[in-house]
């Protein structure tokens, strides 16, 4: 998984594959994103080609961190093999989700 | 008509010139002889139109009689067919609920509803394995946080390694000096010995310290390795199967309501041919006004018949010459009788009018309906 931050940090746009393997760059992302000031968070995922379960853990665990932190969350333009998860695991009763 | 005016004879021509009395009775006599041919033929009809009318009321009695078997087994036939109608539109309203729905536990449950079970079950499914990789990756956080503060650990031990190793060094040059200073030098000596023996103590401390890390690290390390192959269980298929399951329920919701619709067409469709064959059974019952119809025309006939031979029968006693053989006139009888398409019932005919036998009528419904082969069977 690579990824790109943009607008001020508050912005993520990831691409390739989103699994276990990804943890602790994850862990690195959200830790640089939640260092920003309190301007909503958003997670571009249009160029994510597949995610896992673990996958979406992770962004479950960011969920949870914004919500502690008092943070909007938002997670963008989910394509192909991620939206069809996102629907199937309903996450748009979790997630704020942009098409 | 009955060609009753093709045997008048022509009256004799007038002779030219009559002469006497005799030539008077004669001419007189002509019409009297006239009168009684035409008596007789009178009474010949009667007597054809008795055998007539004997014969038909026989055949109305037996078509009556032949109409009512045939009517009784078409009703009772009707009646099963209504029965089964009937047990075929039960069976279609069972079909009704197979369809609807599935029996659990004696208990009927919708198609609907038991597509609706199963997506809250694997909702529920979705849910658990989504809340499964929160957790396990939320662990693997928290081990990896917790080897890293091991590992800061490990780096105080060697610290406590350097510092044990500074004290051991300063044990040490403490002794050398208080050997150096003699007697002097005993207190030296002393502090010397002490501080060797906490450097001894520290280093058999840190040692086991560096143990109990090592282990702890193993345990972190063994810990981290195991949920790493817990997290990294794909569980993305799983979770995808719910979509597949979606989609096949659904179909099968939609192919339940096409059932349903089909089946409550054909419920229908089965309470209307019940209905209608119902409604055969009672209007099938028409024969018995029929029979009672053909009672009054063949006791009519039977009447008439009984009237003509009585003013036959009283013709013949109050004038006996009239009753004298005359040549029957059986013209309109043949023109009637080849009308007739049955054979059977020309036969009867023939032996009952024409011949005077008593008619065998054998199997009542033999030959009933059976058109003659025209023209193969010729009675005249």
């Amino acid at each position: 998984m690579n990824f790109d931050f943009t607008g001020n940090d508050a912005t993520v746009a990831m691409s390739g594959d989103f699994t276990f393997t990804d943890h602790a760059a994850f862990l690195e992302l959200m830790n640089r994103l939640f260092a920003t000031a309190s301007v909503p968070i958003v997670i571009d995922l249009a160029k994510v080609e597949f995610i896992d379960s673990a996958g979406l853990g992770m962004l479950l665990i960011a969920r949870d961190e914004a919500s502690k932190a008092s943070r909007q969350l938002t997670l963008r333009g989910p394509q192909g093999q991620v939206k069809r998860m996102f629907a199937v695991t309903r996450f748009e009763t979790l997630f704020a989700i942009e098409s | 008509m009955f060609g009753l005016g093709q045997k008048r004879r022509e009256r004799p021509a007038e002779p030219l010139a009559p002469a006497g009395a005799a030539a008077e009775r004669a001419a007189d006599a002509a019409p009297a002889q006239d009168h009684q041919r035409l008596l007789q033929r009178w009474m010949a009809l009667a007597d054809m139109q008795q055998r007539v009318i004997a014969t038909l009321a026989a055949e109305i009695a037996r078509t009556s009689d032949f109409v009512e078997t045939e009517a009784d087994s078409l009703s009772l036939r009707f009646q099963r067919l209504a029965d089964s109608a009937q047990k075929q539109t039960s069976r279609v309203d069972s079909l009704t609920d197979l369809a609807m729905g599935i029996e659990v536990e004696g208990e009927s449950v919708r198609i609907e509803a038991v597509a609706k079970l199963f997506e809250g079950t694997l909702s529920e499914v979705v849910a658990k394995i989504l809340l499964l990789s929160k957790d396990s990756m939320s662990m693997v956080y928290a081990l990896d946080t917790l080897g890293a503060s091991v590992q800061n650990v490990g780096q105080c031990n060697t610290a406590i390694d350097v510092i044990n190793s500074t004290l051991n060094m300063l044990a040490l040059n403490a002794r050398i000096e208080g050997e150096r200073a003699g007697a002097a030098g005993a207190a030296f000596r002393v502090v010397a010995n002490e501080v060797y023996e906490l450097s001894k103590t520290v280093k058999t401390l840190a040692a086991t310290m560096k143990t109990e890390i090592k282990a702890i690290t193993d345990g972190i390390m063994t810990s981290h390795d195991t949920l790493k192959r817990v997290a990294t269980v794909d569980l993305s298929d799983n979770i995808m199967v719910k979509e597949r399951l979606e989609v096949l329920l659904k179909a099968l919701v939609v192919r339940n309501s096409g059932l349903e619709v089909v089946v409550a067409d054909a419920v229908r469709e089965s309470e209307a041919i019940s209905a209608d064959v119902t409604g055969m059974v009672t209007g099938i019952q028409f024969q018995d006004r029929t029979k009672q119809r053909l009672e009054h025309v063949v006791d009519t006939l039977q009447v008439i018949g009984k009237a003509l031979e009585e003013i036959r029968s009283s013709t013949t006693r109050e004038v006996p010459e009239l009753a004298a053989a005359t040549e029957t006139d059986l013209g309109w009888i043949k023109d009637l009788l080849s009308r007739y398409t049955m054979s059977d019932m020309r036969e009867r005919f023939v032996a009952q009018i024409l011949e005077g036998k008593p008619v065998d009528w054998g199997d009542a419904s033999a030959g009933e309906g059976t058109p003659s082969s025209s023209g193969s069977m010729e009675l005249f």
